[in-house]
């Protein structure tokens, strides 16, 4: 992209140093009050006996749309694949509706980080959507669940991909397919891994804005993973920023500026001078 | 010679109905374990599998069986080194082509150090019935073993058919979707490695692979859908097979090379189509 060497220029991220860990900073948190859809706990994983995450505690309140920031090696994957069940904590607990992670994934709708398909591999959208309904491959689909799958592929603004092969759909296409596939079962929660990397500029535009319609949601709670300012300008409710350990958990507001998240706060200034990032 | 004799005359012969039932049946479920072994890049895996058997027969010559009964210990053989390749894909960090290329050369190697190990006065091996099959010399106990193994297979890959194209499809997404992955790559290796050991009785060590995947690469060029791209290539791989040993007949060359041919001549035939 054209941009790239002028946003490298607006986001010194080793300016400012990052102070010693003091504990992770608590600004305004969500309500008490209201039903926990993911609770984190003390969340320590260890890999290859290397520690990613170090006691990472938060939680996120029905229908909340989270940002999970923070710099490259941070842990984010690591965090979500423990959501998704794929990697176990040594200690803490992860759980999801008061279940354990890994035990409700019907609860859960997973958006992968843009995946290409061999041109070869016969499968439609339609096809996609289903097997994430029935959890096996359709070996034919019924009319309900047709009707199903239109219905959540309209949602995302893709109705007529419904019967295009996989291999043929752009980056922007692709990924609207995958939200829907996430959608499909009425997830509480839907989990979305740096979903616009590699999409173009109008896909990753579009794709925002079915994002931001899932933030107006009161129903649906969002985790998005993304280095893209723009991405949590139009669609963070809170921001958890991870390094490791929980550095700060606020509001998007709240977390600029602050001196122990340099990076990020320089970031949400280019969200708010409206340059869109080159990906995420 | 009219038509209808051109077809029905050499099935006429009882050698000649058992081979053909036994290459239909082998051909056709070749070609169905080949839809998910070419999907998931395991091309080289025929090729691998019927080496360890070679390994196996190898083995079972050693230990005093004759090439015919060295079968069941090529079975156990090559499903342990198809259970270690597997093993391997999913704890190293090795590619498909890569884990099938070191266990095939090891097996192979075995293979040749077995043989070499018989005593001197042990009958001698007819090397060329094992690289290139004897499908004509199917016997009614070969054609019921066949037979018995093939249904067992088949039983399970339909069993397990829609999980297992989830898991070839994505397997991350299978597996979040509730689909036992791991469980389904070792049982896929594994039933491939049964059916390799059983279809190198018929199309020899050198040409199996081919079984497995030529059905199923042609089959992709033409279905739209993994169960149209699946009953294409059972098709494909049953109708090969019974006009290569037709041709084979009428032409008197080798059974086993005519219906490799018929099949890579089918491959060619769906690729001008494509490409037209």
């Amino acid at each position: 992209m054209t941009d790239a060497p002028e946003r490298e220029s607006r986001t010194p991220r080793s300016v400012v140093p990052a102070p010693p860990y003091a504990g992770p900073r608590h600004f305004t948190l969500p309500d008490e009050a209201m039903k926990r859809v993911l609770v984190a706990d003390r969340v320590t994983v260890e890999l290859s006996g290397k520690r990613i995450l170090d006691e990472v505690s938060f939680w996120i309140p029905k229908g909340e749309f989270l940002c999970l920031c923070g710099p490259n090696g941070a842990g984010k994957s690591t965090f979500l694949k423990t959501v998704l069940g794929i990697v176990r904590p040594v200690s803490g607990s992860v759980e999801i509706l008061g279940e354990p992670a890994g035990t409700a994934n019907k609860a859960v709708g997973y958006v992968p980080q843009r995946k290409t398909f061999d041109h070869d591999f016969p499968a439609t959208a339609l096809e996609l959507i289903v097997a994430n309904l029935r959890g096996s491959w359709p070996l034919r689909v019924t009319p309900q669940e047709r009707d199903r799958a239109r219905a959540v592929l309209r949602r995302v603004g893709g109705e007529k991909l419904v019967d295009k092969p996989l291999a043929g759909l752009s980056g922007g296409e692709t990924q609207r397919v995958f939200l829907a596939r996430a959608l499909v079962n009425d997830p509480a929660l839907v989990i979305l891994d740096e979903p616009t990397a590699g999409v173009d500029v109008r896909g990753r535009q579009e794709f925002l804005d079915i994002l931001a319609e899932i933030s107006a949601s009161d129903e649906l709670a969002a985790i998005l993973v993304t280095h893209n300012p723009a991405a949590i300008a139009r669609c963070a409710e809170r921001v958890v920023y991870i390094d490791g350990r929980l550095i700060a958990w606020g509001l998007p507001n709240e977390l600029l500026g602050q001196d122990s998240l340099s990076a990020i706060a320089f970031s949400m200034k280019d969200a708010n001078a409206s340059l869109p990032a080159d990906e995420d | 010679m009219n038509i209808l004799t051109f077809f029905t005359e050499p099935f006429v012969q009882p050698f000649m109905q058992r081979a053909v039932i036994a290459g239909m049946v082998v051909g056709g479920l070749c070609a169905m374990l080949g839809v998910f072994v070419v999907q998931r890049g395991l091309s080289f895996i025929g090729d691998g599998l019927a080496h360890a058997a070679f390994g196996g027969i190898a083995l079972g010559l050693l230990l005093g069986a004759s090439v015919s009964s060295a079968t069941w210990i090529a079975l156990p053989f090559t499903v342990l080194v198809s259970l270690g390749i597997a093993f391997v894909l999913r704890r190293g960090k090795l590619r498909g082509d890569v884990a099938t290329g070191v266990f095939f050369a090891v097996s192979f190697a075995l293979g040749v150090l077995f043989l070499g190990l018989r005593p001197v006065t042990a009958q001698p091996v007819n090397v060329e019935t094992v690289l290139f099959g004897s499908i004509l010399a199917v016997g009614s106990t070969d054609l019921l073993i066949v037979l018995g193994v093939c249904a067992l297979v088949a039983i399970v890959i339909l069993a397990t058919w829609t999980r297992l194209a989830y898991a070839t499809f994505d397997p991350e997404l299978a597996r979040l979707s509730g689909v036992k992955v791991e469980l389904l790559d070792y049982m896929l290796l594994a039933l491939t490695a049964v059916v390799i050991v059983v279809a190198v009785k018929t199309v020899g060590i050198a040409l199996v692979s081919s079984f497995v995947v030529i059905p199923a690469a042609t089959a992709r060029m033409l279905g739209r859908s993994l169960h149209r791209v699946a009953l294409y290539a059972v098709a494909i791989g049953v109708g090969g097979a019974a006009l290569g040993l037709l041709l084979s007949y009428h032409l008197n060359v080798a059974s086993g090379a005519t219906i490799i041919l018929t099949l890579g001549a089918g491959f060619g035939l769906a690729l001008a189509l494509r490409k037209r």
